[in-house]
């Protein structure tokens, strides 16, 4: 799992953005408040002026704004709420919509057939599949029982008797998203316990000892049977604290896991598999690079092609002031082996109470390999990792050698005890005395080793591991996550649901969660508009370009006045688009939280943290938008 | 039996202000237009044009014309369900479409359009929840109210499981639940058997004993008849007559004389007295009773003494005809 630049903010970073305000969270949610609001004062004045005409208009508009301020939101009543909620709940239940979690428990049952067992990490596909699966299915539900619900009730006219008590507006529509989000939980944590229990079941499976050998020391080495499309080979050692009838041994580890051998007396003991589900809780550093002749340099070396394609971040308001920004990528920068370049990680709060462990610390790494000659193919390319005081540049770890494991998280440890240069003299240095500083900082320095290979690096490549936390609280982290995206979804159907028909209305929701996947390319047009690059041009253009079947890196072939109105067109075109994609929630960004939980790292905190406020911002905008319009409608009509 | 009227008055009076407008008006409308469009603006429709009545408090207002004479669209209006496309409607001198108004105001629409997934309890439970009232006042007005209408063997059985008399009932008392001091029924006694249909008439004039104020609209005439105390008749949206009904209905150069005991040759005297007088007889003739009536008369018989009835020869008619006597000797 590669991390983009923002999945490091934390949550104030991310809200108040300190070196660039213009891109803070809280400044793009204030002013898509107010700009929701202008629109919509606007909207609904030339509305009313074409009904009432324009000054009667302006009074219609300015009595509902008094209202909603002076009557409604005051009045606005929790018991009410509370009842029409558990209408809208009860509703939902007695229509049957628990049979949805029925038939993912029947659907989970047949998966098993499905999942492919000869996978080289079947945690990652279990839960992978459980999740992806559970979150489509709730968005999916909350969709439906959220579009066509008050349309419903407007068409069956069961409205009329809740809008001639003492209901108001505000109600009907906070009534509705809280029972809708009542249903959605009740479902939701059954589906959750049950993909748990799916995991685990499905992941569980044993061995038996078909080999063993004395090898004359007190170890035993021997082999496991070939079970679930793999095997292991283990070592057995006394335990010491019996009279040396128990062994206790750890086999290797094949598809993500391993076993615990024990031997009492004749008998084997296989334990459960571990080391599958994880959540590591990462400590990322600062990345930096120095050029082949040691110099500091930001990016390392671009190898181009390599350079994937990752998430997109927005640049928030700035790009409606003008600042166009290319969808981020996951940057890998690279360093050339053998000779001075490196990638420098600066570790912070580096500390013997966070890593009590005796045998160092421990560090993990996910990096990537750019070949320019074949090299040595059998034992891969080899790199070595440096500790570094970052006050004192001369006290320096002797380095520590691996070889690079590509698309796989190689584990390293970092001993309490290493020999190194202190200025001139070699002598063994401290881990905590020597190399990190008072205040816990340390540099971690990768090098390549072979020559003319290239070593990639990106910031969530190299993590210290100060702690595990337990699979099942980092799937109720995943699990939460899809929460908040059911309550997005559910706001924004019942939003909609208060002046479209049921059908319509869900279609727009639809359309405003699938705008969200697609908001990359549209930064991505509108960067290389701004920049005035050849990539095809705008939606127009390009229609063109693929009816003549033009290369896009060409001048469009037109006479010049057509061209001309084809770029006018396209550029309103993608600016327009350009502020709905930033308007929109972010919700790919919020489904691919469940890649932290399948790749087996805790989510943080401060991104759960993130989606929460968002979310929180985006159901307060439906809920005053869908209160507007239930307000002015006329519920007879 | 259906519905018990006199047990609306013992419901307790909720602590809310009861304060009537001075004027004793509690519907104004005034000068009060609905026109109807399609979705691009365009006029369909005038439903109603320029209505100006006034409802006065205690009183049981009928709203009476042919259908598509805006009755409806009138009540909508009052309700706030539509907004007037001119003029205005005061509720307790209030905007109709204040919110506030609802807490004193009880609403029969047509049909009883209630949620078909709840039971009587739980549909009741909910629309008491809407109002400011204490779980115990609830409870206590629910259990009366499900008295009141007769459905305490159906409690807990789903609307949609319930004919069309039951739900109107459930409607009822859904209409009912806050206690209101302004009750608007829109075709009251529609989907109700003539037993249900007289309950819901004793009910209307109880619920003006007490105090309060219906507004009813409907097309069956003998039901305006019946127990309004003053009526509307709208045709095409336009307010054709208003006023008392026993104004309306008196035929002003017609004398009705009804007695009992007369001879042949008295009834002949009595006419020849009549045009002495200069006066014209029309008819001397036995009355006949109504359907109503009738109808009632039996299954009250029916209750009294369950089985077969005897049914008397063809033409006459001994219970109908004996209980009209006594109904018109009173």
């Amino acid at each position: 799992m590669t991390l983009q630049p923002d999945d490091f903010w934390s949550f104030s970073e991310w809200l108040l953005r300190p070196e660039s305000f213009l891109e803070s969270a809280l400044l793009q949610g204030v002013v898509l408040l107010a700009f929701a609001t202008l629109v919509g004062l606007l909207v609904a004045y030339l509305v009313s002026a074409v009904r009432y005409g324009p000054s009667e208009g302006f009074y219609a508009v300015a009595r509902g704004v008094r209202d909603l301020f002076r009557d409604d939101l005051p009045g606005t009543s929790p018991r009410r709420i509370f009842a029409l909620a558990r209408l809208a709940y009860k509703e939902a239940i007695r229509r049957k919509v628990l049979v949805v979690v029925a038939l993912f428990l029947v659907g989970l049952l047949f998966a098993g057939w499905y999942l492919d067992p000869r996978s080289s990490d079947p945690a990652r596909l279990y839960i992978s599949f459980v999740l992806t699966s559970t979150n489509y299915l709730i968005l999916l539900l909350a969709l439906f029982i959220s579009a066509f619900s008050l349309p419903a009730d407007i068409k069956n006219r069961t409205i009329y008797t809740i809008v001639t008590k003492p209901v108001r507006a505000t109600e009907i529509v906070l009534g509705r998203m809280l029972g809708f989000v009542g249903v959605g939980t009740l479902m939701l944590v059954p589906m959750g316990l049950a993909s748990y229990f799916f995991v685990v079941r499905g992941l569980r499976h044993t061995h038996e000892v078909v080999d063993i050998k004395d090898l004359g020391d007190g170890r035993f080495s021997g082999k496991l049977s070939y079970d679930q499309f793999h095997e292991h080979t283990f070592t057995l050692e006394a335990t010491g604290d019996t009279d040396g009838s128990v062994l206790e041994g750890v086999t290797d580890y094949v598809r993500g896991h391993r076993h615990i051998v024990r031997k009492v007396g004749d008998r084997y003991v296989i334990g459960e598999p571990t080391g599958a589900l994880r959540a590591r809780v990462p400590s990322y550093g600062e990345l930096s690079f120095t050029d082949r002749s040691g110099n500091l340099d930001v990016k390392g070396i671009d190898i181009g092609a390599e350079k994937g394609r990752g998430d997109y971040g927005s640049a928030g308001i700035a790009r409606l002031v003008g600042v166009s920004r290319e969808a981020r990528r996951m940057e890998f920068g690279y360093v050339e082996g053998g000779t001075l370049g490196s990638a420098i990680y600066a570790f912070k709060d580096v500390t013997p109470q966070r890593y009590p462990d005796a045998d160092g610390i421990p560090m993990e790494m996910a990096l990537r390999a750019f070949r320019t000659i074949k090299g040595d193919i059998v034992s891969g390319l080899s790199g070595s990792i440096t500790m570094r005081n970052p006050d004192n540049p001369k006290i320096e770890s002797t380095p520590i050698n691996f070889v690079v494991q590509e698309y796989d998280v190689s584990e390293e440890r970092l001993p309490r005890q290493i020999e190194g240069t202190d200025g001139d003299q070699i002598r063994t240095l401290d881990l905590f005395q020597d190399l990190v500083t008072p205040d816990g900082r340390l540099d971690v320095i990768l090098r390549c080793i072979d020559r003319q290979q290239y070593l990639g690096a990106t910031s969530s490549s190299v993590y210290l591991r100060p702690a595990e936390s337990s699979f099942a609280w980092n799937l109720f982290k995943s699990y939460f996550s899809i929460w908040l995206q059911m309550v997005m979804v559910i706001a924004f159907g019942v939003m909609f649901s208060t002046f479209l028909s049921g059908p319509v209305a869900m279609v727009a929701t639809f359309v405003c969660v699938l705008l969200g996947f697609t908001a990359e390319r549209i930064y991505d047009i509108r960067y290389y508009l701004d920049k005035g690059e050849a990539m095809g041009g705008g939606p127009i253009e390009s229609l063109v370009r693929l009816v003549r079947q033009d290369s896009m890196t060409t001048d469009l072939d037109v006479d010049a006045i057509a061209a001309k109105l084809i770029k006018g067109v396209d550029s309103v075109l993608v600016y327009t688009l350009d502020v709905i994609a930033t308007s929109l929630p972010n919700l790919p960004k919020m489904l691919s939280t469940a890649e932290y939980a399948a790749s087996g790292f805790d989510i943080f905190g401060s991104l759960l943290a993130r989606h929460a406020v968002a979310t929180a911002g985006y159901v307060f905008a439906a809920f005053l938008i869908g209160y507007f319009f239930l307000k002015t409608r006329e519920i007879a009509a | 039996m259906a519905i018990d009227s006199s047990v609306t008055s013992v419901l307790p009076d909720t602590a809310k202000s009861t304060a009537l407008p001075a004027s004793g008006v509690v519907i104004e409308t005034r000068n009060l237009s609905k026109v109807y469009r399609d979705f691009w603006g365009r006029r369909k429709v005038a439903a109603l044009k320029s209505l100006d009545i006034e409802v006065r408090q205690g009183e049981i207002f009928g709203l009476l014309g042919p259908n598509g004479s805006g009755k409806s669209t009138t009540i909508k209006l009052i309700l706030g369900l539509l907004f007037p496309t001119s003029g205005r409607v005061l509720v307790f001198d209030q905007d109709a479409t204040e919110t506030r108004k609802n807490e004193r105001i009880g609403y029969l629409p047509e049909e009883s359009y209630l949620y078909k997934f709840l039971t009587t309890d739980e549909t009741l439970d909910f629309y008491g929840r809407l109002f400011d009232l204490s779980t115990e006042d609830r409870k206590r007005r629910i259990d009366e109210l499900v008295e009141m209408v007769g459905l305490q063997g159906a409690r807990h059985r789903q609307l949609r499981e319930y004919s069309k008399g039951m739900t109107r009932r459930v409607g009822l008392a859904q209409a009912l639940i806050n206690n209101p001091d302004l009750i608007l029924l829109d075709e009251p006694t529609t989907g109700l058997d003539p037993i249900g249909s007289r309950d819901m008439k004793d009910l209307i004039l109880s619920l003006r004993d007490q105090g309060k104020t219906v507004l009813l609209c409907s097309h069956q005439l003998s039901d305006v008849q019946d127990v309004c105390d003053r009526v509307a008749i709208l045709h095409q949206g336009e307010l054709k007559e208003l006023g008392r009904v026993s104004e309306l209905l008196k035929v002003q150069d017609v004398t009705e004389v009804h007695a009992r005991g007369l001879s042949e040759a008295a009834k002949q005297e009595i006419a020849e007295v009549i045009r002495r007088h200069g006066g014209q007889v029309e008819s001397i003739d036995n009355p006949t009773t109504t359907m109503e009536e009738l109808f009632l008369n039996i299954v009250r018989e029916s209750e009294r003494r369950p089985g077969a009835r005897r049914v008397a020869s063809e033409g006459g008619n001994a219970t109908g005809a004996a209980a009209a006597n006594a109904e018109v000797g009173r």
